[in-house]
């Protein structure tokens, strides 16, 4: 268990000394969202139907876009070979780095939910069955994403690789996702939520081996 | 079995003996699939002639499908196993898998032009097709997409594996989805009883289809065995090159003294 807090503290701790990344991919989130009103048009009628669906792809390409250097450096440096020679069992390390990879962006892009949901004239009662569902949405695509980089890790187009990989992976999450965003009337609690709940479990249980397993090969590779 | 199988030279010899018989009996049966389909069924009431668009749409979305899931089960052979010809097996469907579902896509479209008077709608058939095509393509990139090639073999394998499961959660997502949001706008009456005159051509050219299948991915394995064979041999003659040029002998030869892997 050590091993898998050191590991988390060690991803947080390099997140922060590169913080200005973490601000760059919220302005990032921020500017993708104020595209869609300057491609459509500015008329509230038209933008409110399609506010929540825009902020869960503006989230998803925000968090896509941080992907494919989660694995590629620690092969580089070596620090899967470290970890590969511990006692800390692959699947956990992957866990550690999802985790952390979940607090050093999904975390800030809920965050920015409110602000988003003022350019977007999102009404607040709405706000926290969004915040939830983007909550376990965006640990979901986390897990997704951590299969599709350790998949992609050393591969020649990995950026691109990378998002050709988990998008259709994550249709479900984005359905599910977006419907548990804008449930009934007094029901936080929609069967989406659930649902997308369910998919996460999931996840949870697939990704952590299917990433060890593939980045057991990138390793032996030698990161060629 | 599959031991027995694993033998590259081995399987290439059963192939070879399967190969004429099931391309012959694959053309036979797709051409008496076609003469049915085309002519020696009657055009449908409502449809008219465009009805026999279904025997080709019909076929290849099912292979579309088991192409998928051949190529999840080639992704176990392989990772469990190491398999070396599962990963063949696997890069020969994944693009054969990819051409029906495309082949699938486009049917569909002309199909859907003169019946539903639009090349594309948004139904959850259709979404979830093309969902599954866009794997296939994912896995076709991820398989050559490193400088080894061997390199992708794995991560392809666990794609595909990956890709078996949440096919199903594709497709369910995508119903709901799509029963949500335009409730029975386009969902075909169900249950539709075929006539004999009409089955009879698309059990032909469903056959048809699974034979072709077969035909075109062992032709396919084949070849990507011999591809890599002929790798290997250039990778020897490549390094035979480089150690003879530094004893001053004469070119690369093959048969030499055995100086493969070394380099």
């Amino acid at each position: 268990m050590t091993g898998f807090t050191h590991q988390i503290k060690r991803d947080l701790a390099i997140a922060w000394a590169s913080r200005m990344d973490i601000g760059v991919m919220l302005l990032f989130f921020v500017i993708i969202v104020t595209m869609f009103p300057l491609a459509i048009g500015p008329h509230p009628e038209i933008l409110r139907p399609l506010a929540v669906p825009l902020l869960w792809i503006a989230a998803f390409l925000s968090i896509l876009a941080g992907f494919d250097r989660l694995f590629a450096a620690d092969l580089r440096d070596g620090w899967l070979d470290q970890v590969a020679l511990s006692k800390l069992p692959l699947f956990a390390y992957v866990i550690a780095k999802a985790v952390a990879h979940w607090v050093v962006t999904g975390l800030p892009v809920l965050v920015m939910v409110p602000v988003i949901g003022v350019l977007l004239q999102i009404e607040v009662p709405q706000l926290p069955a969004i915040c939830l569902a983007l909550a376990i949405g965006t640990a979901a695509l986390t897990l997704l994403g951590v299969i599709g980089a350790s998949l992609a890790v050393g591969a020649r187009h990995g950026g691109g690789l990378m998002a050709l990989l988990v998008l259709p992976l994550a249709v479900p999450v984005l359905i599910f996702g977006v419907l548990a965003s804008q449930p009934e009337a007094g029901m936080i609690l929609s069967p989406h939520l659930k649902l997308l709940g369910a998919m996460m479990a999931v996840l949870l249980a697939i990704a952590p081996v299917v990433a060890a397993a593939a980045l057991g090969e990138a390793d032996d590779d030698g990161g060629a | 079995m599959f031991d027995y199988l694993a033998n590259p030279t081995r399987f290439l010899r059963i192939a070879d003996a399967v190969l004429i018989p099931s391309a012959i009996l694959a053309s036979g049966v797709l051409l008496a699939g076609l003469y049915f389909g085309l002519l020696g069924s009657p055009a449908d009431y409502q449809q008219g002639d465009t009805v026999r668009i279904m025997y080709v749409h019909v076929p290849a979305a099912w292979l579309a499908v088991i192409g998928y899931v051949a190529m999840g089960v080639c992704g176990i052979f392989y990772i469990v196993w190491r398999h070396p010809l599962a990963d063949i097996a696997l890069r020969a469907i994944a693009p054969v898998g990819a051409t029906f579902a495309m082949l699938t896509l486009v049917t569909g479209s002309l199909w859907g032009k003169p019946m539903w008077g639009a090349w594309w709608v948004w139904d959850a058939r259709l979404t979830s097709m093309l969902i599954l095509f866009f794997f296939y393509i994912a896995v076709i990139a991820l398989a050559n997409g490193f400088d080894r090639v061997e390199r992708g073999s794995r991560p392809a394998a666990l794609l595909a594996l990956v890709g078996m499961l949440n096919v199903p959660i594709v497709k369910f997502s995508v119903d709901w989805w799509n029963t949500l949001h335009q409730p029975a706008s386009l969902i075909r009456s169900g249950g539709v009883a075929i006539d004999p005159s009409m089955l009879t051509p698309l059990m032909l050219m469903l056959a048809g289809f699974h034979l072709y299948f077969i035909v075109i991915v062992i032709i396919r394995m084949k070849a990507l065995l011999i591809e890599r064979r002929i790798t290997n041999l250039q990778l020897r003659q490549t390094s035979a090159g480089q150690t003879s040029a530094g004893h001053k002998s004469g070119g690369p030869k093959l048969g030499g003294p055995k100086l493969g892997g070394t380099s």
